[in-house]
C-alpha cells in the first residue's frame, strides 16, 4: 500500500517539476530582445538623397546614458546630446532601414516612433512610394504624426530644442498641442492614409521649418501643407489653416483679433470653444455647402480706453468676430479653390448624405469643386472678460 | 527532425501502455493506424516533401470544374 | 451507446454557444475586405438568417436524446448512406480545426510573436487543445464562463476607450457596395460563425435536460453576436475608409487607442481575446473530432485517438495553404462553398425525414 502512495507522490512531485521547470524555459519568445541591445527610434526623417537620387532615412536614436543628465547641465559639460541621428540611404525606406544597421549593429526598435517627417522635395515629388513602409511595418504604429519640413528633415531632426532633451519628442508635443493657437493641425498616419485612399479629398499635413536665430536653431511651426493626391502641390499660411478649422469643425482655442473703426483700438479674444456644421445641398445641378459656426469666446485684451462692457458693444464686437472667422474660412476656401485641393473633405460629404447623386459627380469633382457656393453662418457669443470689467485707463471728462 | 521523432516517442509511451493494459485491442489498431499517418505526414514535413492539400483539390474542383465562384474584387 | 460519460446542464449549453460565436472575432478582420463599413448589417443578417437553421439542430437533437451526430446520421440514412455523410462530417471538421490552428498561428506570426518558427506555434497550441480536450466536455463547459467573459470584457472596453476617436459618419451611406458583395459576406457569416454550430450536435447529446435548450441557443447566440458587432462597430467608425487595407483591423484600431499617455499599446488585448477565444474554439472542434471518429470506428472512448488526431491536425494546418493570401482566397470561395450541404442542407433534411419516418424508432438493442 505504502508503495502505491509512494509511487503517487514521486508522478506528483515529477508532475510539478515538469510545470516550474516550463515557466521557466518556455516563457517568451524566441524573438525577444534585451532593452539594451535596442536602438530606440523616436522620429524618423526622408529625404531625398542629391548625389545619387536615393532615399536618405535619419532615424533619431535615444541615448540611454545622456538621458540621465538633468538639463540644466546639459549645456555644461560637453554637448550633451540625448540623441543620435543616423542616417542610411537605399532605394526603398525598408533597404534604408536595414542600412542603418551598418552604423548601428542593433536593429531599429520603432515602436515608440513619434514623428515621421518627410522633406519637401519628397512631398513635391509624390509621398504614395515612401508611406507603404510606416504603414505596413510591423512595429509602426499608426498614432505616429506626419510632418513635411520645409527643406530637409536632417535639418529639423538635427535642431535641437531648449527645453527638451529630444527633437523629435518636442515636435510631437508641439504638433500635439496645436489647439492653442488653431494655426495647424495633428494629422496622424492613419488620418494621412484615410484621406490618400479617397478620390476627392485632398491630404493635408503640417508644415515644421528651422530657423537660425544666431547660434540657435529653433523649430516653428508654419503652416500646413495641402497635397493633391500624394503631391504636395502648395500651403495654407496661419488664418487659412484656421478657416479649414472652422469648418472641420477642430478648432480648441486661439486668439481673435478684431480692430475697431476710427482706428480706435484693437480687441483680443480668446475662442473658448467651436462648433461647427455642414450641410451639403445640391440645388438645381448646383452644389451648395451650408456651413453653420458656433463659437464661444472671452474678451482676453483691449487695446482701447473705451469701456467695452455694454450691450451694444458686445453686439457690435460678436459681429465683427464673425466676419473675422468668415474672412478666414473665405481665405481657405478660396487657396483651396485655387490649389484645386478639397482639403474640406466636402466630396466625402456629398458621398456621405447624396450618395446616388455622387456617382455622376465623382469623375468631374475637380471642375465641379471650382463652382461650389459656399454659405456661412457664424454665430459668436461673448461668454465673459475675465478678470477685468472696465479696462484701466484715466476717466474721461464728461461732456 | 529529432523533435519530431522525440514527440511521437512520448506520443506512443503515453497511449500505449494504458490501451495495453486495459485489453483495448479495437482502440489500439484504429490508434495505430492514425499514429502511422500522423508520424508519416510529419516526416513528409520534416524532409520539406511537398504534402497534397485537400483545399487546393477542392479549390479547383469547386471553382474550376464547376464553376461555382464569386466575381473576384 | 454514448461515448460522453460526461453531463453538461443547460446554462453551460448558453455559455458554450456564446464563447463559440464570440471566437469569430477574428473572422471580422477577414470579412471587412468584402464588405467594408457594412460589416455590422451583414453580421446582423447572418444571425437572422441562421437562426432557423440553428433551431433545426436543436431539434434534431431534442428528437434525438443523447445521441450525437454520427449516431443520428446512422439513425436517419441507415448503414451505409451514414457512415458516407458522416465522414463527409469528419472531413469537414478536420479542415476547419486546421484552419482555425492556422489562424491563430497566423496572428501570433503576424503580430505577437514574428520571430518565432511557425511550426512550433502551431505544436504549442495544438498540444494545449489536445490536452484540453482529454480532460472532457465537462471540463471544457466549466471553463467556458472565463472564456466569454473575456469575450465581452474586450470588445466592450476597446470600444469606451476609443469613442473619442470614432466618427460615425463612416457608415454612410448605408447601401453603397454592390449587392453581390453583401450577399457573399452573408454566405460567410453563415457559413463561419453561425454554420459551424453544426458541431453542437455533438455535444448537444450531453446535454442532461432538454427542456430548456432554444432559449438557451437563442440566448447565447445573441450575446455572441453583440460582442461581434461591437467589435465590428469599433472598426468601421474608428478607422473609417482604412478598414480595408489592414491586416487586421481590430489590431490597428486598438493601437490608436492614446489616452493620457498612460493607456497606450493596448493592441495586446486584442491578442489575448482572440487567442483564448480561437483556443476554445479549436478545443470545441477537436473534442466533436475526437468523439466523431471514435464513434465512426465504434471504439468505447475517443481519448487514445486524441494525440494521433492532433498530430495530423498540425501538418494538415501547417501545409494546407501557402500563406495568409492563399487562405484568405481560397476560404472566400470553395472553403464556403463545400460546407452549405452540410450546415444548411442535410440537417433539415434530417429532421424532416425524421419527422416522416416516425424516428427515432423505440430502441431494440442498439445502444449497450
Amino acid at each position: 500500500m505504502t508503495k502505491k502512495i509512494n509511487i503517487k507522490i514521486n508522478i506528483l512531485t515529477s508532475k510539478l517539476v515538469l510545470c516550474l521547470l516550463m515557466l521557466f524555459m518556455l516563457s517568451g519568445c524566441s524573438g525577444g530582445r534585451e532593452i539594451n541591445d535596442l536602438e530606440i527610434v523616436i522620429g524618423m526623417g526622408v529625404d531625398k538623397d542629391e548625389d545619387t537620387g536615393n532615399i536618405l532615412l535619419t532615424a533619431q536614436v535615444v541615448k540611454e546614458g545622456e538621458m540621465e543628465k538633468s538639463s540644466g547641465s546639459g549645456g555644461g559639460g560637453g554637448d550633451g546630446k540625448a540623441f543620435w541621428n543616423v542616417t542610411g540611404t537605399g532605394e526603398s525606406v525598408f533597404e534604408s532601414v536595414r542600412q542603418i544597421t551598418h552604423k548601428t549593429g542593433n536593429r531599429l526598435f520603432v515602436s515608440h516612433n513619434h514623428v515621421i517627417i518627410f522633406g519637401k522635395d519628397l512631398a513635391s515629388e509624390g509621398l504614395q512610394k515612401y508611406i507603404d513602409f510606416f504603414l505596413r511595418a510591423h512595429e509602426m504604429r499608426p498614432t505616429a504624426i506626419i510632418l513635411i519640413a520645409e527643406g530637409r528633415a536632417l535639418d529639423v531632426m538635427n535642431a535641437k530644442p531648449e527645453t527638451e532633451k529630444l527633437p523629435a519628442m518636442n515636435i510631437a508635443k508641439l504638433v500635439k498641442t496645436y489647439g492653442f493657437t488653431s494655426h495647424f493641425y495633428k494629422v496622424n498616419m492613419k488620418d494621412f492614409a484615410s484621406c490618400l485612399m479617397c478620390d476627392s479629398r485632398s491630404p493635408i499635413a503640417p508644415l515644421v521649418g528651422v530657423s537660425k536665430d544666431g547660434d540657435n536653431k529653433d523649430i516653428y511651426m508654419s503652416g500646413m501643407a495641402v497635397f493633391k493626391n500624394d503631391k504636395m502641390v502648395g500651403r495654407l499660411n496661419e488664418d487659412e489653416t484656421r478657416g479649414l478649422l472652422w469648418v472641420l469643425g477642430k478648432v480648441k482655442s486661439g486668439v481673435l483679433l478684431i480692430s475697431f473703426p476710427n482706428k480706435q483700438g484693437k480687441a483680443a479674444f480668446e475662442i473658448l470653444e467651436a462648433k461647427s456644421k455642414v450641410i451639403p445641398e445640391i440645388k438645381d445641378g448646383k452644389i451648395v455647402m451650408h456651413v453653420k459656426i458656433k463659437a464661444e469666446s472671452s474678451l482676453s485684451e483691449q487695446t482701447t480706453a473705451e469701456d467695452l462692457a455694454t450691450i451694444e458693444a458686445f453686439e457690435k464686437m460678436q459681429k465683427a468676430q464673425a466676419e473675422v472667422i468668415r474672412q478666414e474660412i473665405m481665405a481657405a476656401f478660396d487657396k483651396s479653390r485655387e490649389l484645386n485641393a478639397d482639403v474640406f473633405g466636402f466630396g466625402e460629404m456629398i458621398r456621405k448624405k447624396h450618395s446616388n447623386k455622387w456617382k455622376s459627380l465623382k469623375d468631374k469633382w475637380d471642375e465641379i469643386y471650382q463652382t461650389i457656393e459656399l454659405n456661412t453662418d457664424i454665430e459668436v457669443k461673448i461668454q465673459k472678460t475675465d478678470l477685468l470689467k472696465k479696462p484701466a485707463s484715466p476717466k474721461k471728462e464728461e461732456k | 527532425m529529432i523533435l519530431l521523432i522525440l514527440i511521437y516517442i512520448a506520443i506512443l509511451l503515453l497511449s500505449v501502455p494504458g490501451l495495453i493494459k486495459r485489453k483495448e485491442w479495437r482502440e489500439l489498431t484504429f490508434f495505430s493506424v492514425l499514429y502511422i499517418i500522423a508520424f508519416v505526414l510529419g516526416l513528409l514535413y520534416v524532409l520539406d516533401i511537398p504534402v497534397p492539400s485537400p483545399m487546393k483539390a477542392l479549390q479547383y474542383i469547386i471553382a474550376d470544374v464547376l464553376g461555382i465562384k464569386y466575381p473576384q474584387q | 451507446m454514448r461515448i460522453e460519460k460526461g453531463n453538461i446542464c443547460n446554462m453551460q449549453l448558453l455559455f458554450l454557444i456564446t464563447g463559440f460565436v464570440q471566437s469569430s472575432i477574428s473572422l471580422i478582420d477577414f470579412t471587412v475586405v468584402i464588405t467594408e463599413h457594412q460589416t455590422w448589417m451583414v453580421i446582423l443578417a447572418g444571425l437572422v438568417i441562421a437562426t432557423p437553421f440553428i433551431l433545426s439542430y436543436v431539434a434534431l437533437a431534442k428528437r434525438f436524446p443523447g445521441m450525437n451526430l454520427i449516431q443520428i446520421n446512422d439513425a436517419v440514412y441507415g448503414r451505409f448512406l451514414g457512415k458516407v455523410i458522416s465522414v463527409y462530417y469528419i472531413f469537414f471538421l478536420m479542415m476547419t480545426l486546421s484552419f482555425n490552428i492556422l489562424d491563430v498561428g497566423e496572428l501570433y506570426a503576424t503580430f505577437l510573436m514574428p520571430d518565432t518558427p511557425f511550426i512550433y506555434l502551431l505544436i504549442f497550441f495544438t498540444a494545449t487543445c489536445a490536452y484540453a480536450v482529454t480532460k472532457g466536455l465537462e471540463v471544457l463547459a466549466r471553463v467556458s464562463h472565463l472564456f466569454v467573459v473575456v469575450g465581452i470584457i474586450v470588445p466592450v472596453s476597446t470600444f469606451l476607450l476609443l469613442i473619442d476617436q470614432m466618427d460615425f459618419s463612416n457608415f454612410l451611406p448605408f447601401f453603397e457596395l454592390p449587392l453581390i458583395r453583401v450577399f457573399h459576406g452573408i454566405h460567410i457569416m453563415l457559413s463561419i460563425p453561425f454554420g459551424e454550430t453544426i458541431v453542437f450536435l455533438m455535444i448537444m447529446g450531453s446535454v442532461n435536460k432538454t427542456e430548456g435548450m432554444v432559449k438557451n441557443t437563442l440566448t447565447g447566440l445573441l450575446i455572441g453576436t453583440s460582442s461581434l458587432l461591437i467589435a465590428a462597430v469599433r472598426n468601421t467608425a474608428v478607422l473609417g475608409n482604412t478598414e480595408a487595407i489592414w491586416t487586421s483591423p481590430s489590431f490597428q484600431s486598438t493601437r490608436l487607442i492614446d489616452i493620457g499617455t498612460v493607456l497606450t499599446r493596448m493592441d495586446f488585448l486584442i491578442g489575448i481575446a482572440q487567442t483564448v477565444l480561437i483556443f476554445f474554439k479549436c478545443s470545441l472542434f477537436f473534442y466533436a473530432l475526437a468523439v466523431a471518429v471514435s464513434q465512426l470506428f465504434g471504439l468505447k472512448s475517443y481519448l487514445p485517438l486524441v494525440l494521433p488526431l492532433a498530430g495530423i491536425e498540425v501538418i494538415i494546418a501547417a501545409t494546407v495553404f501557402q500563406s495568409p493570401v492563399d487562405h484568405a482566397a481560397i476560404t472566400q470561395d470553395a472553403g464556403i462553398i463545400y460546407s452549405v450541404p452540410l450546415m444548411f442542407v442535410i440537417p433539415p433534411l434530417s429532421l424532416l425525414i425524421a419527422k416522416i419516418c416516425g424516428l427515432p424508432k423505440p430502441e431494440r438493442g442498439k445502444g449497450v
